[in-house]
């Protein structure tokens, strides 16, 4: 490990945002920051295709981010009228309350 | 490398793990969704180093401009007051999930690890010294020449290549891109016509080496739009043509869920 970015650099980076956003997804119940943790997710992951798209020389992995970005915004999109459809439900955003699809 | 590429690398890396922090503690959504635009900025800035100019600028355009204004119009819409939020106060179920990512990340970065050849990384050290150390006594002419011998050939130690050894690299796959003559076997380039090689347009080809000048580094094409393009259009023209398929659905999919009554 030098102080110079290698690739190696890059992917513990990327792991360890990964990693935040996880613990977002499990210790938060607001459903919002909720899907923000998933575009933390997101991120991290098309870091990691960006770094190793680099490291190989080619442009696959930027392809690849591409198609996540495209994926990303089709989500939030979806993902916060569900939102609005949940708070209209029960007053209030959190996913623990959110148990009707059960029955 | 220079000196301000490592300087910026790890501010933006800081910045990053620090703004995403911020995301996962504040209680107020508003303050999340805010941390969450500087993290994108943090991570357009990680991209621009490593190359990816066009992508850092859609991270930009896309992520901080449309998706989080998406954002910031819903927490703004529904106004919500602090016992409508939901958050559980402290609980063991916290302390849990904090140290069972920890064990996820260690798990991460050990596997990370060792994809990095120790000593092959050592030696490609030792053998960049001693070429650093022959082009510090050649004069300014062959300099570029040099290094594209230096840096390119450490395994795994590198991430940035210089570019002219990035751009010499790349250049030679784009025209095999271009002559049709990378295999399917490569996994690279798959003609339609397997008889006939697909013939670029020509606004799409690449200028000439020479056009270019010895030292490509102020005009690369890597991560630039065009290369990405001839990709998109051509190897990945089926999913780029399904990625319009699904955002059409994902749109009236949204509208749909967001009405409150179909009729």
């Amino acid at each position: 490990m030098s102080w110079e970015p290698t690739l190696i650099h890059y992917l513990v980076l990327a792991a360890a945002i990964f990693c935040i956003g996880t613990v977002g997804i499990l210790i938060r119940r607001n459903a919002i920051i909720l899907f923000m943790s998933i575009e933390l997710l997101l991120n991290s992951v098309n870091l990691t295709f960006i770094a190793f798209s680099k490291y190989r020389f080619d442009l696959d992995g930027h392809v690849f981010a591409f198609f996540v970005m495209a994926v990303a915004a089709a989500e939030a999109a979806v993902a916060l009228a569900i939102v609005l459809h949940v708070f209209r439900h029960t007053r209030g955003l959190n996913v623990d309350e959110v148990q009707q699809l059960k029955y | 490398m220079g000196f301000w590429e490592p300087l910026f690398f790890w501010i933006f890396a800081l910045g990053a793990l620090i703004s995403s922090c911020a995301v996962i503690v504040f209680r107020n959504t508003l303050y999340c969704a805010l941390a969450l635009i500087v993290d994108f900025f943090f991570f357009a800035g990680l991209y621009v180093l490593l190359s990816a100019h066009f992508l850092a600028v859609i991270q930009i355009l896309v992520y901080a401009g449309a998706i989080m204004v998406v954002f910031l119009f819903i927490i703004m819409l529904l106004n919500l007051r602090d016992e409508e939020i939901g958050e559980r106060t402290f609980s063991l179920h916290h302390v849990v999930a904090v140290l069972s990512t920890l064990a996820l990340f260690f798990a991460i970065g050990g596997a990370a690890m060792m994809i990095v050849d120790k000593d092959a990384v050592k030696q490609g050290r030792e053998q960049a010294a001693v070429e650093r150390k022959a082009q510090a006594e050649l004069e300014d002419g062959q300099k570029s020449e040099v290094l594209v011998q230096t840096e390119s050939r450490v395994p795994g130690l590198y991430v940035d290549l210089n570019e002219a050894a990035l751009e010499s690299g790349f250049r030679a796959r784009l025209n095999q891109y271009e002559q049709g003559t990378a295999t399917p076997a490569d996994g690279k380039y798959r003609p339609f016509d397997p008889e006939r090689p697909f013939e670029m347009p020509p606004s799409l080809r690449s200028p000439e080496p020479d056009a270019i000048g010895t030292r490509p580094t102020s005009a690369g094409l890597y991560g630039t739009t065009q290369p990405l393009s001839v990709l998109l259009v051509n190897r990945f023209v089926l999913p780029f043509e399904l990625t319009a398929v699904l955002l059409l659905s994902a749109i009236v999919g949204a509208m749909i869920i967001a009405k409150r009554r179909v009729v």
